[in-house]
């Protein structure tokens, strides 16, 4: 091998790690709150319709919401307890979208614990065909835990017209704050390497790599030790990667660790890969082996504004409001809520919104913390200094998407590739003259989708 | 009590930039050039600056109370343009016409284009280009440094030559024309360099010019494409010019330090608001400021050529930049 420790992308930021609030906090499992909010979207794909009516009681684990569509996942109850309503709920990203309301059963109402302690060296994927981990794969429900949630499934299973023979964990966690992927890798190690041989053995991929950014040294020594002990140094190699940000984009990832790059517009089956968070493997392994549907995830809580930062093993459903109250409250000076990193999270307004199979943190602002966010410094025009040319990791022209955009020249923001945009925000976070090109990309295609809509 | 929560599109965080920080990195970038101009010129330096940079902000704070826009004083703009413009003028210049120029860079050619990042050329250059127009003699008399003893060569031409003196580049000009020997504008070099000489208020010193491009290079306010290409190009078509007639063609050192070179190609090419975006325009663009500037010293009637050759380019600058567009990182999508 080449050179391991500083491989990474060309562009990019590097913004403040923040990562010591919460680091050295163990993963704590939390009660389920009286009442979850299950969306039935909480993938990419078709969502789900519910199978379950009002009044009915339900038990951990039993699935409340499918869709027969390839491409998609069902969404199971991660408590016992009597379905309130069906209604429409807040939805992080897409606004509102029709959710399942669980009461929880009081009697009932134990944490749920990891199963992190039932894996270890010895154990061993060959007990399992590739078509039984496709199987619990999608009975579980899983999808890609660290954002974009596309159904793993997808991935993961071999697909004759795009053979893949590489894997790669993607271990960065590249966003400032965010430590549950880090804390999985450290507490769950058995179970992370469990998930990766068994998702390497459904994909049929020989090739497999770990990416870890060099400022989890701890991170990338426990998998190397582990993946030692299972004898399996040279098929699995942990790699560490520069830290900088977007090092976890799954494209700048595979540029990284393997020096190829994805064409744009292309996906990485295409080139024979397929990129797994390691909070997915940890899910895998769980569903596979247990038969336990994806209703748990670790969280970051994180931020200078809340009591008690922490990684937090959550029910999926539980609202912002319930897990900011277990961590002892938002301090006086919050400004702004986000799921999600501080980089590419959403800011919501309404603290009922529920955690999703995506959300790997929750950030809690302060004004002084957010930079003075954009919105409080000056605004200026653009003086074209080219920085977000620069930090650009897909090597766009943001500025002029964006002012395209602006004067909703849809034609001309296309000349400049703005389909090609992965959203990471790198633009907006170096522009001096505070302006927020990734909203105005964002926006450009949304109108863009609306535009092909209607003429549809 | 909570605070207001707010919601806005992602990131919630931003670098410690303003577009203020990157102006006033530009004015300290400048502060080795002013000092160097109070040394030569003294009190004709401070005139000059303060009147130039107190009318180019006055003429903004009057643009955007007719315009009912918000006061943009603070972003230092303004104070960068008033510095620059009063840099490129002789020290002898009267100070109405100071106050002329400003008031031409500011409204005619920042605030009517639409005020900062829509002017298409850089506004110091278009007032000097205006003012070499409209006051041609005062724009080229050129005063001795307070520093500069007799040694220095005086043009015999020049009449009151106490009080005027040749610049290295008019002697070039003269040896092009075979009425002076290359060899005595060469003389001039290390003058030129350190900037005991006759020139521009802010150009002459290119040692001073040089530790403030660096200032620039390293907090990464420039990028250092264009001063690069801008110096590299000039360099070569001097070096070449020079190799086949050396009597006639002054050395390629003293055509980099020499005359607006280096405030060129540090302060002037870089304006990133009239220079292309992409990395490839800023090289093609950078090359055409040198070679133009080159074309003007050598084939041209003038002795110096930054200012046109500058407007020039940046009249291209938009077209460079449709030229060289960025091709992203996976490739052109297939259609």
């Amino acid at each position: 091998m080449k050179l391991l420790s500083k491989m990474t992308f060309k562009g990019g930021v590097h913004p403040l790690e923040n990562k010591q609030f919460t680091e050295s906090r163990a993963i704590e499992a939390v009660a389920p709150p009286k009442q979850i909010v299950l969306p039935l979207c909480q993938h990419i794909g078709v969502p789900c319709k519910p199978v379950v009516n009002k009044k009915d009681s339900v038990t951990a684990g039993q699935v409340i919401g499918r869709a027969d569509a390839f491409i998609s996942a069902p969404i199971h109850s991660p408590v016992n307890g009597i379905v309130k309503d069906i209604a429409l709920a807040p939805h992080p990203v897409i606004g509102r979208t029709l959710g399942v309301y669980i009461d929880t059963d009081p009697q009932s109402n134990a944490p749920r614990q990891p199963a992190a302690n039932r894996f270890d060296a010895a154990f061993d994927p060959q007990a399992y065909t590739p078509e039984q981990i496709c199987t619990a794969v999608q009975e579980g429900g899983l999808v890609g835990m660290g954002g974009a949630g596309f159904p793993t499934r997808v991935k993961i299973e071999a697909n004759p017209a795009m053979p893949k023979d590489t894997l790669i964990i993607n271990g960065c966690e590249c966003e400032p704050f965010i430590t549950c992927d880090y804390r999985l890798m450290l507490e769950w190690t058995w179970q992370v390497i469990a998930g990766i041989r068994l998702a390497a053995r459904a994909a049929k991929c020989t090739k497999i790599f770990i990416g870890i950014e060099d400022n989890k040294p701890q991170a990338i020594q426990a998998l190397r030790q582990g993946l030692s002990q299972c004898r399996l140094s040279e098929e699995i190699r942990v790699v560490s990667l520069k830290t900088k940000y977007p090092q976890g984009g799954e494209r700048q990832l595979i540029r990284s660790v393997l020096g190829r790059q994805v064409p744009t517009g292309g996906i990485p089956p295409q080139i024979g890969l397929c990129v797994l968070n390691t909070a997915t493997c940890a899910a895998l392994a769980e569903a596979v082996v247990f038969g336990q549907p994806l209703t748990h995830r670790v969280v970051t809580v994180s931020g200078c504004a809340i009591a008690r930062p922490g990684n937090y093993y959550v029910p999926i459903g539980m609202s912002v409001r319930d897990l900011i109250e277990h961590c002892g409250g938002l301090t006086e000076s919050a400004a702004r809520v986000v799921l999600g990193g501080p980089m590419m999270g959403f800011s919501i307004a309404d603290l009922s919104t529920p955690l999703t199979k995506t959300s790997g943190a929750l950030t809690l602002l302060t004004i002084e913390t957010s930079c003075c966010a954009k919105y409080n410094k000056q605004r200026t025009a653009c003086i074209r200094c080219g920085r977000c040319l620069e930090a650009c990791p897909e090597g766009l022209n943001p500025t002029k998407i964006a002012h395209a955009v602006k004067h909703f020249r849809m034609d001309r923001a296309d000349e400049y590739f703005m389909s090609a945009c992965i959203e990471c925000g790198s633009c907006s976070y170096v522009c001096p003259a505070q302006i927020d090109l990734a909203g105005y990309i964002k926006t450009g295609k949304l109108l863009k989708a609306r535009e092909k809509r209607r003429l549809a | 009590m909570l605070n207001k929560i707010t919601v806005s599109p992602a990131p919630h965080i931003s670098a410690n930039l303003t577009t203020r920080r990157v102006m006033l990195d530009v004015i300290i970038g400048l502060l080795p050039s002013m000092a160097a101009a109070l040394i030569f010129f003294r009190f004709r330096a401070a005139l000059i600056l303060l009147t130039c940079v107190g009318a180019c902000l006055l003429s903004e704070w009057i643009c955007d109370r007719i315009r009912k826009k918000p006061q943009t004083l603070d972003d230092l703009s303004a104070v960068v343009t008033g510095l620059i413009l009063g840099m490129s003028l002789p020290p002898a210049i009267p100070v109405f016409v100071a106050v002329i120029g400003s008031v031409f860079a500011i409204v005619i050619v920042k605030m009517l284009f639409g005020g900062l990042g829509s002017n298409v050329f850089n506004p110091a250059m278009a007032a000097r280009a205006f003012l070499t127009a409209t006051f041609g003699v005062a724009m080229t008399t050129w005063t001795v440094p307070a520093t500069t003893d007799s040694a220095m060569p005086i043009l015999s031409a020049a009449s009151p030559a106490a009080i005027t003196q040749a610049t290295p580049l008019a002697w070039s000009k003269m040896a092009q024309k075979k009425e002076a020997k290359a060899q005595e504008a060469n003389s001039m070099t290390v003058n030129a360099f350190w900037g005991n000489r006759g020139g521009c208020l802010g150009e002459t010193s290119a040692a001073a010019l040089i530790i403030g491009g660096v200032y620039l290079l390293i907090r990464k306010t420039i990028s250092w494409h264009i001063p690069a290409s801008v110096l590299l190009s000039a360099g070569a078509v001097s070096l070449a010019a020079w190799l086949l007639r050396p009597e006639q063609y002054a050395s390629p050192l003293l055509h980099l330090f020499g005359g607006g070179m280096m405030i060129g190609a540090f302060f002037i090419a870089t304006d990133p608001v009239t220079a292309p975006l992409t990395v490839k325009g800023r090289w093609l663009f950078g090359i055409g400021v040198g070679g133009l500037i080159m074309l003007i010293r050598l084939v041209g009637e003038y002795p110096e050529g930054v200012m046109y050759a500058v407007l020039i380019m940046n009249a291209l600058s938009p077209l460079i930049d449709r030229f060289c567009k960025r091709i992203p990182a996976g490739g052109l999508p297939n259609v």
